[in-house]
């Protein structure tokens, strides 16, 4: 049996007072998509965040691929094949678009022989998220779904085998979900694992094979979508009861 | 951008669009008219007196300083108000060497070189650690402190005193090279510095200092050894502004800590570039011939009053061109609109 | 035993006043994160000003600082409205280069009005001490320091007991929602400066009284008004109280035991050390700490 994509075990960080995580344990198999969800301030990007190294835990620990990344720097984690999204964009604002992907070739753990090589894999991933043909653009001219399909191919140019994204749904409209929805399947069809932090829940629920819930810093429940979106803590919590209610009545669109 | 064959030498080091849309920098044209250039510059010293080719040797040496400065502050964006310390040292390692152990200039050379790496290298791994105004103070103290340290130290530096370098005579132990020897001398370390700038500009490695320069933690997050990258910036900036200190010194023959590690330095370097074009490979060559004409032109004409008009003319320029006059031209190139009132409602309140 | 405590009180004594240099620039800098490298050239013109009323009118220094504050209130309020403004939003190193630039003018314009020469204002009282044992403590150390601290424990009071401190926190915090609530932000900050360089110029004319001044003392006033303020933490005008305290007791003591100019490389030391360690300075995370930024 290979070891789980992405393990953590007791992982928790402390700010000063406040616990942002507390002691979560998780396991993820390859090629599955891991959907996290809970109110603001649970803790979802704080997770996010320690597992690419971009936080140190307080305590607990991290692997990748059965490998100990407890505590390394974000660029270590990034070339032993882990990357990730930022909830708010974070483009490099004076580089055009196929440049700001080009530095995920040039860097990321399958190096890019020279610079010209890596503007051709960008490319390449442009065209997979739908950006060919943007390449010369700068970044600020891009709106809301341009940008974070962007984020993702800054990401997907690292070839990655754990992709981590922090609610690249946010802001996109219900004709954009879809297309993006189905990027993210074709990625774990091709043995991609991703965790995926979201709010909307229709999302999480059409797309995880494994469902966690994030409250307060704690996890307040996992398993199977279907099973923890009836889950009472979770809809008090999280959902609410007009949710719950449309679920039981309705056929699950949130 | 940087591999499209209609980009020239300045474009790779721009921003959006800016190979494409170039007009006259790009592509061959920009070569050539560097060649001419320094064509120019190597022709140059015969028609000159001693006095101006001291002045063209001093504006080298200050392209030198800009671009050392350009590649820490400029690409990777970490405002350096220090590295007259590298100066300093490239200065005192060569005239401690020639003075004190009888070694020929050639060789104290190459060993103010390391010094500048290898000082660059320790400080830089602290104080890299620290962003924007931090950084930018913390260098200038480590540059203030080894001033005191090089002033207190007399008894190897001369201290106060000043330290000779045997320049003339049967103590020499290398001949020394005249007015129009350091000319030379001073544009080749320019025109190393340059080509430096350039390299970097079109490779990986300056791709990773504007990745760190934009966003340093999505920079991180792709992969980006960033202390690494940083430091090295930081090194290559040492050996340059070292190696131009270290011909100050065997310029000047005599040599103070005031003078050698003299803030002022700094401060131009820093001039020089941004007003240049910090992050370009051009600017830094037109802020540093440009602003140091102005300055010798100012003090020949205006000797009371030249160091006023400069200040006025720092403090107008930054106002009026702050992304710099190549960002400027080339902005202005591309959207056919030159204009500085528009760069002051860009960044006013 | 009693160098050291003479140099103690010596130490604080100074301490008191560098933090009356210090809390305008560490104001500014936290409020707008501006570094105004021409702080401490405010500070010799409160000096000057100072110098000159007493020279020409035998105007006590003491009270002459409240004109040195009033001129450099105007003039700091024109610096920031016609130049300051104008970059405020570019990338950090144009203020720099503004402010440097600023200080090339200032300085040598001194020099062209009043000479290079060190000068100092002389009163009858000044150089008269009380002593405590074996201590003394001279009557115009001890006036300026007393001054210099109920002008920073003014301010203290000032920024958290009226509508404009609260503004000018506020602001501080964050300036596009300050806008939101109707707040001025570019009269804000004009202001913010302008008290600033008041402070420094009523620095200004107390330094006169104390010990000798020139042009070339400007940076010198600025440096240590940087290390105070990174002490103390950027805004926070406590921490300037703080951070000037110790830092006028570590050069007084230092000044003991070290030649003149190691000194200032200690104090540098000192400066690096902290802000590699905590760069949140000694008496822990900024008010400003939060600032959203644009």
């Amino acid at each position: 049996m290979s070891a789980p994509a992405l393990e953590t075990r007791g992982l928790s960080r402390r700010f000063g007072g406040l616990e942002a995580l507390s002691d979560v344990s998780l396991s993820v198999e390859p090629g599955t998509v891991l959907g996290i969800i809970g109110p603001n301030g649970a803790g979802k990007s704080t997770l996010i965040n320690l597992v690419t190294g971009h936080l140190k835990p307080s305590s607990g620990s991290v692997c990748v691929d059965g490998r100990e990344v407890t505590g390394q720097r974000p660029w270590v984690i990034a070339r032993a094949g882990v990357a990730r999204t930022f909830q708010i964009v974070k483009p490099f604002r004076e580089l055009t678009v196929r440049d700001n992907v080009a530095i995920g070739a040039m860097y990321g753990p399958d190096r890019a022989g020279s610079v010209k090589d890596a503007q051709r894999r960008a490319d390449e991933v442009l065209e997979r998220v739908g950006l060919a043909g943007r390449g010369e653009v700068p970044p600020g001219e891009l709106g809301v779904a341009d940008a974070r399909r962007l984020e993702l191919a800054k990401a997907l140019a690292l070839g990655p085998r754990l992709l981590l994204l922090d609610e690249v749904m946010a802001g996109l409209r219900g004709s954009e979900i879809e297309p993006a929805l189905e990027l993210i399947r074709s990625l774990r069809d091709e043995g991609m694992t991703i965790v995926a932090v979201e709010h909307i829940v229709k999302v999480i629920l059409s797309v995880s094979d494994e469902v966690l819930v994030l409250h307060e810093g704690r996890e307040l429940t996992h398993g199977k979508p279907a099973e923890v979106v009836k889950d009472e803590r979770v809809i008090e919590a999280y959902l609410g009861q007009r949710y719950a209610k449309r679920m039981a009545g309705g056929n699950g669109d949130a | 951008m940087a591999t499209d064959p209609q980009a020239g030498k300045p474009a790779s080091a721009e921003g959006p669009g800016g190979a494409r849309r170039l007009g006259f920098l790009s592509g061959r044209a920009g070569w050539v008219a560097a060649a001419v250039a320094l064509l120019f510059f190597i022709a140059l010293p015969v028609q000159l007196y001693g006095s101006q080719q001291r002045t063209l040797a001093a504006a080298f040496m200050f392209v030198a300083l800009a671009q050392g400065w350009n590649l820490i502050g400029g690409f990777a964006g970490y405002p350096s108000f220090g590295n007259v310390v590298f100066f300093g040292l490239g200065g005192y390692t060569t005239a401690i060497l020639m003075a004190k152990a009888g070694a020929s200039f050639y060789v104290a050379l190459p060993a103010a070189a390391l010094v500048g790496l290898g000082f660059a290298a320790l400080m830089g791994v602290p104080v890299l650690r620290l962003r924007g105004h931090y950084f930018a103070i913390a260098t200038l103290g480590v540059a203030e402190g080894m001033r005191e340290v090089v002033l207190n130290l007399d008894g190897l530096t001369g201290g106060g005193s000043g330290l000779t370098v045997p320049a003339v005579g049967s103590e020499a132990t290398t001949s020394y090279p005249g007015n129009a020897g350091f000319y030379y001398m001073f544009l080749a370390l320019a025109v190393l510095a340059t080509a430096v700038v350039l390299w970097v500009s079109r490779s990986r490695f300056g791709y990773g200092l504007r990745a760190i320069n934009q966003d340093e933690d999505a920079a991180a997050a792709m992969g980006i050894d960033t202390t690494r990258a940083k430091i090295g910036a930081f090194a290559l900036a040492g050996v340059i502004t070292s190696l131009a200190g270290a011909m100050y010194a065997f310029q000047q023959i005599t040599i103070y800590p005031v003078r050698l590690f003299d803030v002022q330095f700094t401060l131009l370097m820093v001039v020089m570039a941004v007003i240049g074009g910090s992050g370009t490979v051009v600017g830094p060559v037109l802020g540093a011939l440009g602003l140091l004409f102005l300055s010798e032109y100012l003090r020949d004409n205006l000797t009371d009053y030249h160091t006023i008009v400069f200040g006025v003319i720092i403090v107008v320029a930054v106002i009026l061109l702050p992304q710099g006059l190549v960002r400027f031209v080339r902005d202005g190139w591309r959207t056919r609109r030159f204009s500085l009132l528009d760069n002051v409602r860009a960044y006013r309140l | 035993m009693t160098e050291f405590l003479q140099s103690t009180v010596y130490g604080l004594l100074q301490g008191g006043l560098l933090a009356l240099v210090a809390v305008g620039f560490s104001l500014v800098w936290g409020v707008m994160n501006v570094v105004n490298l021409a702080h401490g050239t405010f500070v010799v013109l409160g000096s000057y000003v100072a110098w000159q009323l007493n020279k020409s009118a035998g105007v006590d220094p003491f009270l002459g600082m409240f004109a040195a504050a009033a001129c450099l209130f105007v003039a700091g309020y024109a610096v920031h409205m016609l130049l300051i403004n104008q970059v405020i939003k570019a990338p950090i190193w144009m203020t720099l280069l503004l402010t440097f630039g600023l200080e090339l003018v200032l300085i040598n314009a001194m020099v062209l009005l009043f000479s290079g020469d060190f000068r100092s204002i002389n009163t009858g009282w000044a150089g008269d001490a009380i002593a405590l044992g074996d201590v003394r403590i001279p009557y115009g150390r001890l006036a300026g320091f007393l001054v210099a601290v109920g002008l920073t424990l003014a301010l203290v009071a000032f920024m958290s007991r009226t509508r404009l401190g609260l503004a000018i926190k506020a602001t501080g915090m964050d300036r596009d929602a300050a806008r939101l609530m109707g707040i001025r932000a570019r009269r804000v900050y004009a202001t913010t400066f302008a008290i600033a360089a008041a402070m420094a110029g009523a620095a200004g004319a107390i330094v006169g009284t104390v010990g000798t001044f020139s042009p070339a003392s400007a940076p010198a006033f600025t440096l240590q008004s940087f290390v105070i303020a990174v002490l103390g933490g950027l805004g926070n005008m406590w921490g300037a109280l703080a951070g000037g305290l110790v830092l006028g007791l570590v050069q007084s003591w230092g000044g003991q035991y070290l030649s003149g100019t190691l000194v200032t490389a200690v104090a540098f030391g000192v400066l690096v050390a902290v802000l590699i360690v905590r760069p949140a300075g000694l008496l822990g995370k900024p008010y400003y700490e939060a600032r959203v930024e644009t």
